[in-house]
C-alpha cells in the first residue's frame, strides 16, 4: 500500500483515447453532422464511399457517417443511463447488506442472487413486450441486470472498510451507520465502483446494439448502431460496407470502455496496487 | 461472471435471430421445402385474421367448391360444374364422387351445407360477413347442392374461392387451431411452431396426386436467413422475397430460377379515418400530396413495384390509372395542413415489424417531416401484436401493412374495418357492383376505387411485387400471386 501507484499505463491511455472519441464524436453531433442522419433521399440510395458521404450511403440514402455520429450519443446515452440505474440501486443495496445483520444481509444478497441468474437480454425483451420496444425500457432493463455486480462489487468493498481500525474507532466513538456509510466506506469503494462503472459500460453498449438489433431497442428512424446492423443485414451479401462501419464503431467503444476499466482498475484498486 | 454470461446470451440471441428454421432437409427427391417469412399464429382461418394460413392450408389441406387458377379465372374443384339460376340467387353445384376429408369421412352435400352455415354461426374473423348473403344451402342429392342467396351478388361466387369457401366436416372441426382437416391433395402432419409446418401427401386424394410427397413449410422471421437457406440448400423455394434488394444474387446464379410477377399485396399506409386528426379529408391529402410514392418504392422495393394510386392492382377488371391523383407536392400539402389548422401534427405510425413495413415507415416519417408532421415510429410484433392492437383494437394514427387479399377494397364498405372508413356513397356503389350485370360491376367498383382515392381515405404506397426464387429443378410456379393459397398442386420436378 505504500507505493503510490500514479503513473499512466498504456491500456489507461488507449482506452482514454478510444472512449475519448466516441465522446467527442457524441458531442459534435449535436452541433453539427455532414448530413441529415434520418432524411431519406432515393436518389442517392446505396452509394459507395465519396467525398461527399465518407463511407457510402445505406438503402434510404441516409449518410452513414451522421448516422454513425448520432448513434454515438444514443450508445452513450444508454449506457450512462443503465449503469446509472445499476451504481444508485446496486451500491446502496450492496453497502446495506454488507453493514445490516447478517440475516438481512444474506436476504439482500439472495435475491441479488436471483436477478444475477436472469439473463439481461431476456429480461430486456420481456420489458420491450411489455411496456413496448424503446430506448427507455432497453437502458431500464440493461441497467436493472447489471444492479447485482454493483450490489456485489459493494458488498465485499464494504466489509473489508468494516474491518479497518478507523471504522472500528469511528464506531466506537459512536457515529451512526449512515454516517460511517457516507464518511468512511464510500470514498473507500469508490475506486472499484468506477472500475465497475467502465466495464459494465461496454456491457450497456454491447446489449443496447443487440436490442436494436434484435427490434427491442431504440426505435427507428433513431440512428442505433445496433439497428443499422439490423438493417445491413439483408444487404449483407451485395452491401457488406453497411455491416462493417457500425460493426467497427460497436468494437471501437466496446474495447474503449473495457480497456479504460482495466486501466483504472491498475491505478485504482487498492489490492492489484498492493502487488505491484 | 456477469459480462460473460451477458456476452453469451447476446451471442445466443444474434445465432438464434439468424440461424432460423432448424429443420434439415431430407435428401428425398419427393420432398420439398418452401420457405416463407409470416409464420401462421395458429392453424385455424376461421377465428384468426391474417394472410399467412390460408397461404399454407388453402387449396393444398382445404378446399372449396371452386378455387382461383393462376390467371385469376374461377374454375371447378369439388363441384364438377355449376348452373346459375336466371335471376342469379340460385347456384346448383354437381359434385364430384369419392371424395373423402382426411379424415376418412366421405365429402357430400351435407357437408357443404355444414360449411357455409358454419361460417355464419362458428366463424369469427371479419371476413365472415362475406358469407352473410346466402339465405340458405338446399341439400338435393348427396352429390347436388343448391346455395340461394338473398340477392344476386358478384362478389360471392368470387369469395367461395377464397377461405370463405373451405369445405369442413363436421366430425373435423373439434380442433382446427392444430388439427386442420379437408379434402385437400395434402394432410396436415406436424407443426413446430417457429420454425415449420409439414404436410404429407393425402394418400386417397380423389383428384391427380402432387407430384412431392411431403412438403415442408419453413418459416424464417428474417429474410436475409431465408434467402441463405436457398443458397445453402436448406429449402428448395423461397416463396416470396421481400427484400428486393437482395434478388440480383439469385438472378445472376445459374441454380436459381427467379421469376417476378404482381401480387395482390397492396403496401398500404392505413389511415385511422375515425380519429381526429386524420378524421379530417384535408389531413389526409396533405399526407398524401406530402409522401412520394416513386421514392418509397425505390428505397422499399428497390424499385421492383408497381404504383396503383387505389386499392386495384392492374389484375382486376376495373382497374384505373390514378397514380396522377396525389402528385409529390410538399407545398400543397402544408397548405392544406394550413387551412386544417393542423401545423403541428404529431402521428403514431404502428407497423408490423416486418422488413418492407420498418423501411416504408422511416422513408414516410422522413417525407412527413419535410412538411412539418412528427412521426413516431412503433415496430409491433406481428401478427399477434398488431393484430391485437391496430387491427382489433384501432390503437393507431396510421399503420403500414400489406393487404393481400384479392379485392380487398370492398373493405371500405366497412365502417367498423380498422381505418373506419365510413362513406354512404360507397357502400351504395358497392352494393350496385355486386347485385348488378358485369359490366355494371366494373363501372361501379372503378367508381369506388376512385371516391376512395379522392377521399384519401388510405395511402397505396406501391404493389408489391411478387418474386419467386427456386432450384432449377422445381417447376409449376407461377410469376403472379392471384389466390390467397400458395399453391402447391401445380408443382413438379424437372
Amino acid at each position: 500500500m505504500t507505493t503510490a501507484v500514479k503513473r499512466r499505463t498504456p491500456t489507461l491511455t488507449a482506452g482514454a483515447v478510444l472512449v475519448g472519441l466516441v465522446v467527442l464524436v457524441a458531442l459534435v453531433s449535436f452541433i453539427w453532422t455532414p448530413h441529415d442522419p434520418t432524411r431519406v433521399d432515393a436518389a442517392v440510395r446505396l452509394l459507395g464511399p465519396t467525398g461527399d458521404f465518407l463511407f457510402g450511403t445505406d438503402k434510404f440514402g441516409r449518410d452513414l457517417v451522421s448516422q454513425i455520429m448520432v448513434g454515438a450519443r444514443t450508445t452513450l446515452y444508454v449506457g450512462v443511463v443503465a449503469v446509472g440505474v445499476a451504481a444508485l440501486i446496486g451500491t446502496p443495496l450492496g453497502i446495506l447488506a454488507a453493514m445490516s445483520p447478517r440475516w438481512l444481509g444474506e436476504f439482500i444478497m439472495r435475491v441479488n442472487d436471483l436477478v444475477l441468474a436472469f439473463p439481461a437480454l431476456l429480461l430486456a425483451i420481456m420489458f420491450g413486450a411489455v411496456f413496448g420496444a424503446s430506448t427507455w425500457t432497453a437502458m431500464v432493463a440493461i441497467g436493472i441486470a447489471t444492479v447485482p455486480s454493483f450490489a456485489r462489487i459493494a458488498r465485499s468493498g464494504t466489509m473489508q472498510v468494516m474491518s479497518t481500525e478507523y471504522v472500528l474507532a469511528a464506531r466506537a466513538a459512536g457515529r451512526s451507520r449512515l454516517v460511517i456509510a457516507r464518511r468512511h466506506v464510500l470514498p473507500n469503494i469508490a475506486g472499484l465502483l468506477i472500475v465497475q462503472s467502465s466495464v459494465s459500460f461496454a456491457i450497456a453498449v454491447l446489449a443496447e446494439a443487440a436490442l436494436s438489433f434484435l427490434g427491442f431497442g431504440t426505435r427507428p428512424p433513431t440512428p442505433s448502431w445496433g439497428r443499422m446492423l439490423q438493417e445491413s443485414q439483408e444487404l449483407l451479401a451485395v452491401q457488406p460496407r453497411l455491416a462493417i462501419v457500425p460493426g467497427i464503431a460497436i468494437a471501437v467503444a466496446v474495447l474503449g470502455f473495457n480497456l479504460l476499466g482495466d486501466g483504472l482498475r491498475d491505478r485504482l484498486d487498492p489490492r492489484l496496487a498492493g502487488r505491484r | 461472471m456477469f459480462g460473460a454470461t451477458l456476452v453469451l446470451a447476446l451471442l445466443a440471441a444474434m445465432t438464434a435471430c439468424s440461424a432460423g428454421s432448424s429443420v434439415s432437409v431430407p435428401p428425398d427427391p419427393d420432398a420439398i421445402s418452401i420457405g416463407f417469412t409470416a409464420e401462421p399464429a395458429n392453424l385455424d382461418f376461421t377465428r384468426t385474421d391474417g394472410a399467412a394460413i390460408p397461404q399454407a392450408l388453402l387449396y393444398n389441406v382445404y378446399e372449396g367448391l371452386v378455387k382461383l387458377d393462376a390467371d385469376g379465372k374461377i374454375v371447378p374443384l369439388l363441384a364438377r360444374e355449376w348452373t346459375v339460376s336466371e335471376d342469379r340467387r340460385t347456384y346448383d353445384f354437381r359434385l364430384h364422387d369419392g371424395v373423402t376429408f382426411g379424415n376418412g369421412q366421405p365429402f357430400t352435400a351435407a357437408d357443404v351445407k355444414f360449411s357455409i352455415d358454419r361460417v355464419k354461426t362458428e366463424w369469427t374473423i371479419s371476413l365472415k360477413s362475406k358469407m352473410d348473403v346466402v339465405e340458405r344451402v338446399d341439400v338435393v342429392g348427396p352429390a347436388h347442392a343448391r346455395v340461394v342467396l338473398k340477392r344476386p351478388s358478384n362478389n360471392w361466387l368470387f369469395d367461395m374461392t377464397t377461405r370463405i369457401g373451405a369445405m369442413f366436416s363436421p366430425s373435423g372441426v373439434a380442433d382446427l387451431a392444430t388439427t386442420p382437416v379437408g379434402t385437400g391433395p395434402y394432410a396436415f402432419a406436424t407443426r413446430k411452431r417457429g420454425d415449420s409446418i409439414v404436410l404429407r401427401a393425402n394418400p386417397s386424394y380423389w383428384g391427380r396426386k402432387p407430384t412431392y410427397t411431403t412438403v415442408y413449410l419453413k418459416y424464417y422471421k428474417d429474410p436475409t436467413a431465408l434467402n441463405n437457406a436457398l443458397l445453402s440448400n436448406g429449402i428448395d423455394v423461397i416463396s416470396a422475397i421481400t427484400t428486393p434488394d437482395s434478388i440480383g444474387q439469385f438472378e445472376t446464379d445459374t441454380r436459381f430460377t427467379v421469376l417476378q410477377g404482381t401480387t395482390n399485396s397492396e403496401v398500404t399506409l392505413s389511415f385511422n379515418n375515425a380519429k381526429a386528426p386524420l378524421d379530417d379529408k384535408r389531413v389526409r391529402q396533405a399526407l398524401m400530396y406530402a409522401i412520394d410514392r416513386e421514392a418509397v418504392m425505390a428505397t422499399v422495393a428497390a424499385n421492383r413495384g408497381t404504383l396503383i394510386g387505389s386499392m386495384v392492382p392492374p389484375t382486376d377488371p376495373w382497374y384505373e390509372d390514378l397514380t396522377g391523383l396525389y402528385p409529390h407536392d410538399p407545398a400543397r400539402a402544408k397548405a392544406l395542413l394550413a387551412e386544417a389548422g393542423k401545423q403541428n401534427l404529431w402521428l403514431r405510425l404502428r407497423v408490423a415489424n416486418l422488413p418492407y413495413a420498418v423501411s416504408s415507415a422511416q422513408v414516410v416519417a422522413s417525407q412527413l417531416a419535410d412538411v412539418g408532421v412528427s412521426v413516431s415510429i412503433e415496430p409491433l410484433d406481428f401478427p399477434a401484436v398488431w393484430l391485437k392492437q391496430v387491427f382489433t383494437d384501432h390503437d393507431f394514427d396510421m399503420s403500414i401493412i400489406q393487404h393481400v387479399e384479392a379485392r380487398d377494397i370492398v373493405t371500405f364498405g366497412n365502417p367498423k374495418y380498422y381505418w373506419g372508413y365510413d362513406n354512404p356513397k360507397v357502400k351504395s356503389l358497392l352494393a350496385g357492383a355486386d347485385t348488378g350485370t358485369p359490366e355494371q360491376q366494373v363501372t361501379a367498383m372503378r367508381e369506388v376505387a376512385r371516391t376512395i382515392a379522392e377521399d384519401a381515405a388510405a395511402d397505396w404506397l406501391f404493389l408489391f411485387p411478387n418474386v419467386v426464387a427456386a432450384k432449377k429443378k422445381v417447376t409449376g410456379l407461377s410469376d403472379n400471386l392471384v389466390s390467397e393459397s400458395f399453391d402447391l398442386t401445380g408443382l413438379g420436378r424437372r
